[in-house]
């Protein structure tokens, strides 16, 4: 037999399937920016901006779908969570689309035959890593409702944000040089740009763990670990 | 395009023959009644004047036999305390089994008898009260108009209660519930929820039970047995009109034989005028 | 015991009834609305301690014990079968008005229980009352005699018939549809009104707590609204017991939620807990309609 509100529990897994799609999306993105970023390909870069379209759709479409889905059915308790998880979700999906764009636009302008500091480049090339394996382990935690996959996304983050500040170290260090300087300020912006992309995956997290036990906690201190949540 | 199939001209044949034959039953169900109507006035119109209402029957054998003033009259005081007497217990009774006994076991014997009762001959009742209440002398009397109201009561209390019992099962339960959740003691809650709600249905059957009543012959016979002049002590004889009626029709005197008439005339109207009042006052209530 | 009450006066702002063409102005001179000298008026709470109920041999409540806080609307949901309205029944104890059926346990109304073999029933149900889902209006009496119905039956003699009438009929939000013709039957009304007429039927006789059985299953759905707004303004003077079918109506108008299933508690709490994060899995299932 059925089970009940069979059309509700599709469009519920059809919005979440669309959602973690955008996911997908956003690694495409990245692994593109970064890949344009290390051959200065500036036509590779003007795609990832002009492709940036296709997360706003996104975007879009899954607000469209909760809106309506609020509407008619009036979801409560376990499907009412995953609907506001869904709705914070696809924000923090858009705006990891917007960091993508952004370090693809700055790749017209770190310039083609400036010199390169290797450290400097190690740090960004590790931080893209991170990033991407992070946004992958957000969206498998989130899919699985996995909490201690997510919680250790903090783990992770931690380390994104350690490089992020090594390469503003490294790029003050080598500020001197006055042929690298601006080539590494622009490095920073990247670096930044992969740092907010990791503080998205950490409330991909956050949700999660809002979806499974209720309970909303901020991931922020990372250096605290987070309370282990009892369902109460 | 859905093609809707005809009538077969097979089923045609069977809806007008059925037709047909119910038709006729009807018809000849409804010769006897129209014989009898026609009949009744055929052969009583003619005995009504203002005497045959305003004298009693004199027994002379020669000259005016008399009006039936005695019989109309007597059969009015004894159905009415009748009445007195089987309405209100039949009600009661009625009230005890869908208020108090429901489904007990008590309450399901006690409706078995009743169903038993409305199978009893009329005689049967009449006999019964002969031996018990006449041949004992009751009273200081042999024959007596309260002993046939008695036999009469005995005759409708079943169709009282039967007839109560429906109408008042047909009160919503919801009413009940209501009056009693409000807090209201049982006995309010038939007072003045129940008995008030049902009131016109239980009127309609005590009028039905009365036109029964009326017209019984057979019970009168023993307990009541005849009485020529107009009286007003339930203690002893009196005359009613089935009993004027019998008397007469075996008259050998023609005028005495069409009084008969006039008198079955008079208590059929008169019986059908009860189940117009009856029927007047149910559709009231059904409306209201 | 039950201090002297200043109604709402509700004329001035009451939704002109469907059945009046929109638009059309309350003509009548209203009183001035008295403000907020409304007393709050506590009323009691009901504790169910280890209840059974049984219909024959057939155990339907085994062993259910729930608080119902003061001047608070609970709610019980649950599937059909589950047991609402016999709780709700035994609290009033008009379960036992079913013949064959019997409930064991304590029904505490505050301090006294109301099955102590002491007590007498119609005192219990005057001051526990009851709304039924299908309006009940006694059909012989007149809108104004269905009211003081509840003064009548239960014997209880009032000073003043009229003003306790009128008052019981404001305090639903009735008065300004019926006070031109409160001799008329009280089933003359459309549905919405009559089960108002009913609610105001109850609150006559002043009692604690009020219970009502799925009040507005029969009811349009602007009916509906307006039963559930009468709802959240009587919880000022009274604890009311709301059985539904609703979820969503439970969701908008219950304090505290609680759920059953097959004549057991599963889980009781705060309305917004039940309905976002509830903690047994069976409520899950059952609110999210996945049974049920």
């Amino acid at each position: 037999m059925q089970e009940t509100r069979h059309a509700f529990r599709e469009a519920l897994k059809d919005l979440e399937r669309q959602t973690l799609g955008g996911m997908d999306l956003v690694l495409q993105q990245l692994d593109r920016a970064l890949e344009a970023l290390s051959y200065q390909d500036v036509e590779l870069a003007g795609m990832v901006v002009a492709d940036d379209d296709r997360i706003d759709g996104r975007y879009l479409e899954v607000h469209q779908g909760i809106l309506s889905l609020l509407a008619r059915q009036a979801p409560v308790a376990g499907d009412l969570r995953i609907v506001a998880a869904l709705l914070h979700v696809i924000r923090c999906i858009e705006r990891m689309g917007d960091q993508c764009v952004n370090i693809a636009k700055l790749v017209p302008l770190s310039g083609h035959e400036a010199p390169k500091d290797k450290d400097l480049l190690d740090a960004i090339e590790r931080m893209g890593q991170l990033a991407h394996s992070q946004v992958s382990q957000a969206k498998d935690a989130f899919a699985s409702r996995n909490v201690d996959l997510a919680q250790d996304l903090v783990h992770q983050d931690e380390e994104i944000n350690r490089l992020n500040r090594e390469t503003f170290k490294r790029a003050v260090e080598i500020g001197d040089d006055v042929e690298l300087r601006e080539w590494a300020m622009f490095m920073i912006l990247v670096a930044r740009c992969l740092e907010r992309i990791g503080d998205n995956t950490v409330d991909i997290a956050e949700q999660t763990v809002f979806v499974v036990t209720g309970l909303f906690r901020e991931f922020a201190d990372a250096s605290t670990p987070p309370e282990t949540a009892t369902t109460s | 395009m859905t093609q809707l199939a005809p009538i077969s001209s097979r089923r045609r044949r069977t809806d007008v023959i059925m037709r047909g034959v119910l038709g006729a039953a009807t018809i000849v169900a409804l010769v006897p009644l129209v014989l009898v109507i026609y009949y009744l006035f055929h052969k009583g119109l003619s005995a009504w004047s203002k005497n045959f209402f305003t004298t009693d029957p004199n027994g002379n054998f020669l000259g005016y036999p008399g009006g039936i003033r005695s019989a109309i009259l007597g059969t009015i005081e004894i159905v009415a305390f009748a009445t007195l007497i089987s309405v209100p217990i039949g009600i009661g009774v009625a009230l005890y089994l869908t208020e108090y006994g429901k489904d007990s076991k008590f309450a399901n014997v006690v409706r078995y008898f009743v169903d038993v009762m409305t199978g009893v001959p009329s005689i049967v009742f009449g006999l019964f009260i002969y031996i018990v209440l006449v041949l004992a002398r009751t009273g200081g009397s042999t024959f007596a108009a309260w002993k046939g109201s008695i036999a009469l009561s005995l005759l409708m209390l079943p169709i009282v209660i039967r007839s109560s019992e429906v109408v008042l099962l047909l009160v919503p339960g919801s009413l009940r519930e209501a009056a009693l959740a409000l807090g209201a003691p049982r006995w309010r809650v038939v007072a003045r929820v129940v008995l008030p709600t049902s009131l016109s249905g239980l009127v309609t059957g005590a009028l039905l039970a009365v036109a029964r009543g009326a017209g019984e012959t057979a019970p009168l016979l023993f307990t009541v047995a005849f009485a020529q002049s107009l009286t007003g002590n339930l203690n002893q004889s009196m005359n009613s009109l089935p009993i004027q009626i019998y008397n007469d029709i075996q008259s050998p005197r023609a005028e005495v034989v069409t009084r008969a008439w006039g008198a079955a005339l008079t208590l059929v109207l008169m019986v059908l005028l009860l189940n117009l009042i009856a029927r007047a006052a149910s559709r009231r209530s059904r409306l209201g | 015991m039950n201090p002297e009450i200043d109604t709402k006066n509700k004329d001035a702002t009451d939704v002109s009834s469907p059945d009046q063409p929109a638009g059309q102005p309350q003509q009548t001179a209203e009183p001035a609305r008295r403000a907020s000298t409304e007393t709050k008026r506590t009323a009691h709470s009901v504790t169910v301690e280890n209840l059974r109920a049984y219909y024959g041999g057939q155990e339907s409540i085994k062993g259910m014990s729930i608080k119902f806080p003061a001047n608070e609307v609970t709610a019980l949901i649950g599937p059909s079968g589950s047991g609402k309205s016999t709780v709700v029944r035994c609290i009033n104890r008009m379960h036992e008005e079913i013949p064959g059926a019997r409930a064991e346990g304590r029904v505490m109304l505050d301090d006294f229980d109301v099955y102590d073999p002491k007590v007498d029933v119609t005192a219990v149900r005057r001051a526990i009352g009851m709304v039924f889902q299908k309006p009940n209006p006694f059909p012989t009496m007149s809108i104004f005699d269905n009211v003081a119905a509840g003064l009548r039956l239960t014997g209880t003699k009032s000073d003043n018939l009229r003003e306790t009438v009128h008052k019981a009929l404001r305090g639903v939000g009735l008065w300004g549809e019926v006070k031109n013709r409160l001799n008329e039957p009280g089933i003359g009304l459309s549905g919405g009104q009559q089960q108002r007429l009913c609610i105001a039927r109850t609150i006559a006789i002043e009692p604690e707590v009020i219970l009502m059985d799925e009040p507005a299953s029969a009811l349009d759905p602007v009916s509906t609204l307006r039963i559930e707004e009468l709802v959240e303004e009587l919880k000022e003077r009274y604890t009311i017991v709301i059985v539904t079918h609703n979820m969503q109506q439970a969701a908008r108008i219950a304090d505290t939620t609680a759920f059953m299933l097959e004549g057991e508690l599963i889980e009781h709490g705060p309305t917004n807990k039940i309905f976002t994060t509830p903690e047994d899995e069976r409520t899950e299932r059952y609110v999210t309609g996945k049974f049920g």
